[in-house]
């Protein structure tokens, strides 16, 4: 591939499962339902099953690279002896996640980040080469809670993407935006069909109607950096968390929030062995700052509700240049006490 | 009929006379449909205040952390602080009153009555409603939710869209109360109490292991359910990994000591454990509010769990938590005729 192609193709929809049957050894995932209202990335059982038409998930599909457990090394030790150390550099079977949103999608552009440019973490990395993902532009959009425009994305953006898919009358306009996705493509062979002219003006005619439906507004997004840091110190952090419970559904079920914390989990202890794991950790949890003399600096609720949001709205703009919230929505939809990130960056990160 | 009104008047009064130093209530949320918890400190907010069967968090919780939030503070306000509570709130108040969580006089309780029928259960709802989105919900009568959507206001019957536990509720009404808005309505032709759990028990044992494995198997360990409880109210607790008191002269032996009881990593083994840990601590305590199960972002059927030990408390040993704060509680109470067949 000598670069990036927009190569961008027709796909009847009755023919999604057998582009997926083409996909060979590959494992795949899309939306499907785990329980009762609980939409997940599911591996695909019955391809003939996969509808694409999710709400969004409730679980973003960060798990695929940066999964809520992982194992960095074992350990074991036999008396007097030197211990052991093993490697567990993750080798994951390639995988193709279908169905995933563009906020999404952005949200992995985000963990690309902290993953990659000070440190190359080999564990993020080891499972993201394997790991293509498919996109779908929400035509309509799949929560109340969205605002992925007031973030600067799009209901049909592509960053992060490998493909992007979107649904029009019976049929997929499906666009391989890497080199990755068009050798995907390339598998489906006859299925698809090059889009025509009058296709291209139908999807950018459905993608017109998508950023038109309303969404939450944040307004002046490049002024809140700054009236977050001027606002540090405001009464208004306490007021706000008030009702906060602190919990971790905000950060363990937002498509960007990193964080985690190393434990040693001793398996046998003699001869000693066990291994040592990287879990998913929140800055909404009382430990998460905890000092090893018992001071904690973060100690209150308003401070760890400052946290979370001045860390997606001020230090990853210092740090990156972007904003680390993708407007999905998942925490003002799933806080069990009506938080709410847009009214907190309403009141709070305005000039 | 209850007069939102007149409790609005109520707690303006409480604040202006300056006699509580916090209302905790319910105010509309921007999140969506339901509504959400206020700790209001001025009058001119009590005008936020709301009550309908959006309604659903139980602020007992509020009391317990608004008496951490005090203690940290260091504050010598002694003022109580009032709390609007429904009939299964008010069963919670009771239990922290039984477990002298904090004296009678530092609370005043603003009883509210759900009209002999409950609060909603949004995902229900959503259902109902198709493809229409639910903007408002209101008393109807002593059966319906008056529900406002983009199309409109329709009459929804209420034990179509009610919480599940709202249809299983022993006392619709506040049992411990200051003052009381609404109507005391007792009779209620609903589902039988423990109907859910005693459904669940009669599968046979290896079905139910395959059902709980795998609601164990996906829960994330965000601890909302923990979080949201006004019981689970320990300073120490068996899953945090700082989960004891370090003093200055705590050494780093007895820190690197400590004994992890609960991985956390959110593997089966771990998850179950965790769960059993709490339902065993709330045997005896839980009142029903289904607080855990409503937060619970993979919807694990927490109830289940809870359900099934009031239901051995209830039919043991005759024991309702949260009926009577005179009563001692469950565990720390016995009783010449109490079934002592366990002890062999």
């Amino acid at each position: 591939m000598t670069k990036t192609v927009a190569m961008e193709k027709m796909l009847k929809k009755a023919d999604l499962a057998a582009w997926m049957a083409k996909l060979g050894q590959t494992r795949l995932f899309a939306p499907a339902l785990e329980d009762e209202d609980v939409w997940n990335y599911m591996p695909v059982a019955d391809a003939k099953a996969v509808g694409l038409d999710h709400p969004n998930t409730i679980r973003p599909p960060k798990g695929f690279v940066f999964p809520q457990r992982e194992v960095l090394y074992k350990f074991s030790q036999i008396p007097s002896e030197a211990p052991i150390l093993t490697e567990t550099l993750p080798d994951p079977e390639p995988t193709v996640v279908f169905g995933v949103r563009p906020c999404d999608s952005r949200g992995l552009v985000r963990q690309d980040i902290v993953f990659t440019k000070e440190y190359e973490d080999p564990y993020y990395h080891g499972r993201r080469a394997k790991v293509i993902y498919v996109g779908q532009a929400c035509n309509t959009p799949p929560s109340a809670n969205c605002f992925c425009s007031s973030v600067g994305g799009s209901p049909c953006a592509e960053d992060g993407l490998d493909v992007l898919m979107t649904e029009l009358d019976g049929v997929y306009h499906v666009k391989a935006v890497t080199a990755r996705g068009a050798e995907l493509l390339a598998k489906g062979g006859d299925l698809f069909k090059d889009a025509s002219a009058t296709d291209k003006a139908h999807v950018e005619k459905t993608h017109a109607a998508a950023k038109a439906h309303p969404q939450r507004p944040i307004k002046d997004l490049g002024k809140v950096a700054g009236a977050l840091k001027k606002n540090f110190d405001s009464p208004a952090w306490d007021e706000m968390a008030k009702a906060c419970i602190g919990c971790g559904i905000c950060t363990f079920l937002c498509p960007t929030c990193h964080c985690f914390d190393i434990n040693d989990e001793v398996t046998c202890s003699s001869p000693c062995s066990g291994e040592r794991v990287r879990t998913w950790d929140t800055c909404q949890f009382p430990d998460f700052t905890m000092h090893t003399s018992g001071h904690n600096p973060r100690h209150d609720l308003g401070s760890r509700l400052r946290q979370r949001v001045c860390h997606k709205f001020l230090y990853f703009v210092e740090n990156h240049d972007t904003q680390q919230c993708t407007g999905c929505g998942r925490c003002v939809s799933l806080c069990p006490v009506g938080i709410d990130i847009v009214s907190v960056v309403e009141r709070l990160g305005q000039p | 009929m209850i007069d939102v009104a007149q409790l609005k008047a109520h707690a303006k009064g409480l604040l202006e006379k300056g006699t509580v130093r916090t209302v905790f209530g319910y105010r509309k949320s921007t999140a969506g449909l339901l509504a959400e918890p206020a700790g209001i400190t001025e009058a001119a907010q009590a005008d936020d205040l709301i009550f309908d069967p959006s309604c659903v968090q139980n602020l007992a919780l509020y009391l317990v952390n608004d008496k951490k939030h005090q203690a940290e503070k260091r504050s010598d306000d002694k003022r109580p602080v009032a709390v609007v509570a429904k009939g299964c709130d008010s069963r919670a108040i009771t239990v922290l009153l039984q477990e002298n969580h904090f004296p009678r006089e530092s609370v005043h309780v603003i009883g509210v009555s759900c009209e002999g029928t409950g609060v909603v259960d949004a995902s229900k709802l959503a259902r109902k409603l198709g493809n229409k989105k639910a903007l408002a919900v209101a008393f109807d009568g002593a059966d319906a939710f008056a529900v406002t959507t983009n199309e409109g206001t329709q009459s929804i019957a209420a034990a179509e869209v009610m919480a599940e536990r709202c249809l299983e509720c022993r006392s619709a009404h506040p049992t411990l109360s200051d003052v009381v808005f609404g109507e005391a309505k007792a009779e209620r032709g609903l589902h039988t109490p423990f109907q859910a759990v005693k459904a669940k028990i009669k599968e046979s044992e290896g079905d139910r292991w395959a059902y709980w494995s795998r609601q164990f198997d996906r829960c994330l360990r965000c601890y909302a359910c923990r979080s949201v409880c006004p019981m689970c109210y320990c300073d120490e607790c068996v899953v945090d990994s700082i989960n004891f008191v370090i003093a200055p002269d705590t050494t780093a032996e007895e820190k690197a000591e400590r004994i992890k009881w609960i991985e956390r990593s959110p593997a089966k083994s771990e998850s179950a454990m965790y769960h059993m840990v709490r339902a065993i601590h709330l045997a005896g305590r839980c009142i029903d509010c289904a607080e855990c199960e409503r937060v619970c972002p993979v919807n694990i059927p927490l109830r289940l769990l809870n359900t099934r030990l009031e239901m051995e408390a209830f039919e043991t040993f005759q024991y309702s938590p949260g009926s009577d704060p005179e009563l001692p509680t469950l565990t720390s109470s016995f009783r010449d005729t109490d079934p002592n067949s366990f002890i062999r």
